[in-house]
């Protein structure tokens, strides 16, 4: 039953993988021959992809700096203790961490170790002629044999066409005694296929590895009727890889005309407009251009995303003179309760002493039951923004810097109650300030990205899908026919023809095939009960 | 455009449709199971009939046939309302009917259950079989392919119950359009080939387990009794007789042997069974992840960020990858490669329920809230 387990051995092979010979030298040399020998193994490879899998778990489950640094920096402030001593694993930045990187490191040291040596034993089969056929045909799992009255050289013959029509790789070899034998082999391609798609592993690395070598991101905020000039500082957070230089980045320019967006009447949004004018040189002509979700800006090599959008209040302030001291738009940032988000403005020159506002905007507002706002949806209906003022030591002078928009409101005197206004109401302070809410207009977030590997990682993906395909798709199998002349001589059934096969590789079909292949060459049909199998001649005794 | 919620009506009223069939089938198949057991049973008691004895000529070989008869017809009804249910969903809100986790479970199922009937009509059981058995006896050849597939049946209905009724109840999303993150002609790609792949992948999941159980069954020693028989009736008549495991005179024994495993395919069988369907889904699979990569950088202008739902999905792929080398690793082939194929489908599961529900990221498209 040995040679069952054996044969089970090969057909169930995803490829023909060569034996590794054994190391025979001593010393460092060997050691290291053997170590290499260990590290391009199957079974390293085996444990190097589950590594891989059980690595990449944590980072779904910690929170992880570039998804969300601002989860990662409220987890460190929740464990005061085990937090930096997660932080010195990497465990914030699984995927940028070194012992991830060296897990698929190691693998693709691996792969290639494994590969180098598989592309040498293919080119060699593929310039080789079929193997010669074992001695014992009818020892190998599928074989069968017949008696015929035709010659041995013309069964030769003609076996040789019908298989080279089929596009088998045929070798017919004629022994002293008169025995012809054909020797094929078909499904050269899986393996092919196979290394293609290691191969193509190897090229999506470097792919990734040129992104992340010389690509750039950033994001940037634009308000409405506002332009943007590709720079540097223009980016309110820009991400250079590592060789990245300013001297990269494509000089083009574009303006947002427009923002629109839709909701239904449940608040769900719809659509997202960003209507620009974009030029790619300075010296270009402007063209329009609709920037949707799912539908970026290509310019120069890079792509320009619409990834958030949000309102912005044209407020001004004037002092108790009647003069004039601001007048702009000031973002609302959104937050996830599906209001029109906070913002915050400075007054810092407002003599004497400082102001600065919060505010509240509500787009469609409401009343809600305990009496605070609430926005009913995000669509502008009912634009209200609640502002509180607040009077004192802005802290510009004692050199904190302090987000744009947020207010650290512990050195800072309320003035008045919260109020409410609505688009064109105006506010007067107690100190003769007076703040004026003029309009809404919008304002949208871009994402600008260069990935120079894109292309190599998109032609690397197509390979790897081809390769797999082919490597699991295609059978690799031998076939041979012996006809031998039989010891008894003349007669009708002159002729002993002997017919066998092997599977290479796991797969239906294989004993169909080679049943009709014999069938076409001439055995005689018999056991209509069990058509696939073609061993039935000489298994006949093995049953009842 | 707002949506019809008539025909989304008509759509959940199938669907109830289409699990009700499901699950009478599902016991029509365990009926089938069981009287096809009774009837080998009965062949085996020793001495009443020869050892080749035709099961489907005895009453409750007729009457598991019977059963099984009816439950492929109400599989095959079941899945025409589950086709409904879909198609209906997809015209009552005007876009493709995949775009949120309700909708994603019933295309999985779909999914299923038409690989599972493409296996039944194509029987590929059958030349398995005769690769798989070639060496095993003529009472182990003797069973028939096609009821060999439909006993499979009440493995697979019993998850595509379980899953539609989830996806019915506590996973129901009210008809509605697209989110804007969702609305590119890379749904239609992207998210078929997903469901393709989950839906084979859930199947393979299912073969894998019966294969597991199986092989330990095949592995434990033969009761006595059908131990001395098998001996009487082979044994003497071989030269040589080896006892190991997955040897002919073994598989003649288990032949011998009662019990729910009996009636299930031989291990080889179902191992191959698995490894086919893993080999269909496995490039369906990687390509869905690489057509995902290609409309993330359209949509967040990144092909791969490691957000929780690319990572899940890359820790499938390395797990039916690492599942397919250990096939061809010495010391890794049957039930460690099993195993492995079991935890590339679990991480698939924590990719698909985990992943929507718990953890957060850029694909919050569950439509749960």
């Amino acid at each position: 039953m040995t040679d069952t387990i054996v044969d089970d051995a090969r057909t169930t092979a995803l490829s023909t993988q060569p034996e590794a010979p054994k190391p025979a030298a001593r010393g460092l040399w060997g050691q290291l021959k053997r170590g290499w020998a260990v590290l391009t193994s199957m079974r390293t490879a085996l444990l190097l992809l589950a590594l891989l899998a059980l690595a990449a778990i944590p980072g779904t489950v910690i929170p992880q700096r570039g998804l969300d640094p601002i989860k990662v920096d409220n987890f460190l402030a929740a464990h005061p203790h085990l937090g930096p001593i997660m932080d010195r694993l990497s465990l914030f930045d699984v995927f940028a961490a070194p012992w991830f990187a060296a897990i698929y490191l190691l693998l693709f040291v691996s792969v290639v170790g494994c590969l180098v040596p598989r592309i040498r034993l293919h080119a060699r089969a593929l310039l080789r002629r079929p193997p010669n056929a074992p001695r014992r045909l009818l020892r190998l799992p599928a074989s069968t044999q017949w008696r015929t009255e035709e010659s041995a050289e013309a069964i030769g013959e003609r076996v040789h066409a019908l298989l080279r029509r089929g596009h088998w790789r045929v070798d017919t070899r004629v022994e002293d005694d008169g025995a012809v034998t054909v020797c094929a082999e078909k499904g050269y391609l899986r393996e092919t296929g196979n290394l293609i798609f290691h191969l193509a592993l190897v090229l999506l690395l470097a792919g990734i590895a040129l992104t992340g070598l010389y690509g750039f991101k950033g994001t940037t905020l634009v308000q409405e009727g506002q332009g943007f000039a590709n720079a540097r500082e223009a980016y309110n957070i820009f991400n250079p890889s590592r060789l990245f230089s300013d001297a990269n980045l494509p000089p083009f320019w574009f303006t947002l005309n427009r923002f629109s967006a839709t909701y239904a009447a449940s608040g769900q949004p719809l659509t997202f407009d960003a209507m620009v004018h974009y030029k790619s040189s300075p010296t270009a002509a402007a063209q329009p251009y609709d920037i949707r979700v799912n539908h970026p800006l290509n310019v120069d090599g890079s792509k320009v995303f619409l990834v958030g959008h949000g309102y912005s209040l044209n407020l001004s302030v004037t002092n108790a003179a009647g003069r004039t001291v601001y007048d702009g738009l000031v973002p609302f940032l959104p937050d996830n309760q599906g209001s029109g988000g906070h913002g915050v403005l400075r007054i810092p020159d407002l003599r004497p002493g400082q102001l600065a506002f919060t505010g509240s905007f509500f787009p469609t507002f409401a009343a809600n039951a305990v009496g605070g706002a609430t926005s009913l949806s995000p669509a502008l209906r009912n634009p209200v923004v609640l502002l509180a003022a607040y009077r004192g030591d802005l802290g510009l002078n004692r050199g904190i810097p302090e987000p744009d928009y947020s207010l650290d409101i512990s050195h800072l005197t309320q003035v008045g109650a919260v109020r409410a206004l609505a688009p064109g109401q105006h506010w007067t302070l107690p100190n003769g300030a007076t703040v004026r809410f003029k309009g809404v207009k919008t304002w949208a977030t871009f994402e600008v990205a260069h990935q120079p590997g894109k292309r190599t990682v998109l032609v690397a993906a197509i390979l790897i899908v081809a390769g797999l395909l082919v490597s699991l798709r295609v059978r690799r199998r031998r076939f041979w026919v012996r006809a031998i002349p039989a010891a008894d001589g003349a007669g009708d059934r002159r002729t002993v023809v002997t017919a066998a096969g092997l599977a290479r590789s796991d797969g239906g079909g294989f004993h169909e095939e080679l049943d009709g292949l014999v069938r076409r060459i001439g055995r005689p049909q018999q056991d209509p009960q069990h058509p696939a199998d073609v061993e039935s001649d000489r298994s006949g005794s093995e049953r009842e | 455009m707002a949506a019809n919620l008539h025909l989304a009506h008509v759509s959940d009223v199938l669907l109830v449709w289409a699990v009700f069939c499901y699950a009478i089938a599902m016991l029509g198949y365990a009926a089938e199971f069981a009287a096809t057991r009774r009837a080998q049973a009965v062949a085996a008691v020793p001495g009443e009939s020869g050892a080749s004895v035709d099961i489907s000529a005895t009453a409750s070989g007729r009457r598991a046939r019977r059963f099984g008869a009816m439950a492929v017809g109400l599989t095959i009804v079941g899945w025409c309302c589950h086709l409904a249910t879909v198609t209906t969903r997809g015209l009552a809100v005007h876009r493709v009917p995949w775009g949120n986790m309700y909708e994603f479970s019933c295309m999985v199922t779909l999914v299923a259950v038409t690989v599972y009937l493409l296996l039944l009509m194509g029987q590929p059981l059958r030349k398995l079989a005769a690769t798989a058995t070639r060496r095993e006896s003529a009472a182990a050849m003797s069973w028939r392919s096609k009821e060999s597939v439909r006993c499979l049946g009440a493995f697979i209905m019993a998850p595509v119950v379980l899953y539609l009724g989830l996806a019915g109840t506590v996973l129901y999303a009210a008809p509605g359009p697209l989110q804007p993150a969702l609305d590119s002609y890379w749904i239609k790609i992207h998210v078929v080939a997903a469901i393709a792949a989950t839906g084979s992948f859930l199947v393979s999941g299912v073969v894998t387990i019966l294969y597991l159980l199986k092989e330990r069954w095949e592995r434990r020693q033969p009761p006595l009794r059908a131990l001395l028989t098998g001996f009487l009736r082979s044994g003497l008549r071989r030269p040589r007789l080896s006892l190991g495991p997955g040897t002919a005179a073994v598989a003649e024994m288990n032949a011998q042997r009662s019990g729910l495993m009996q009636s299930l395919p031989s291990s080889q069988a179902l191992d191959r069974l698995a490894y086919r369907i893993i080999t269909f889904a496995f490039p369906i699979w990687t390509f869905a992840i690489f057509a995902g990569a290609i409309w993330a950088e359209q949509a967040w202008g990144r092909y791969w960020g490691w957000d929780p739902k690319e990572t899940w999905s890359f820790i499938t792929w390395l797990g039916y990858a690492a599942y397919l080398h250990a096939r061809a690793t010495a010391g890794w082939r049957g039930r460690r490669a099993a195993v492995l194929s079991l935890l590339a489908f679990a991480a698939l599961m924590v990719d698909y329920y985990v992943v929507n529900t718990v953890i957060t990221g850029l694909h919050s498209y569950a439509g749960l809230s």
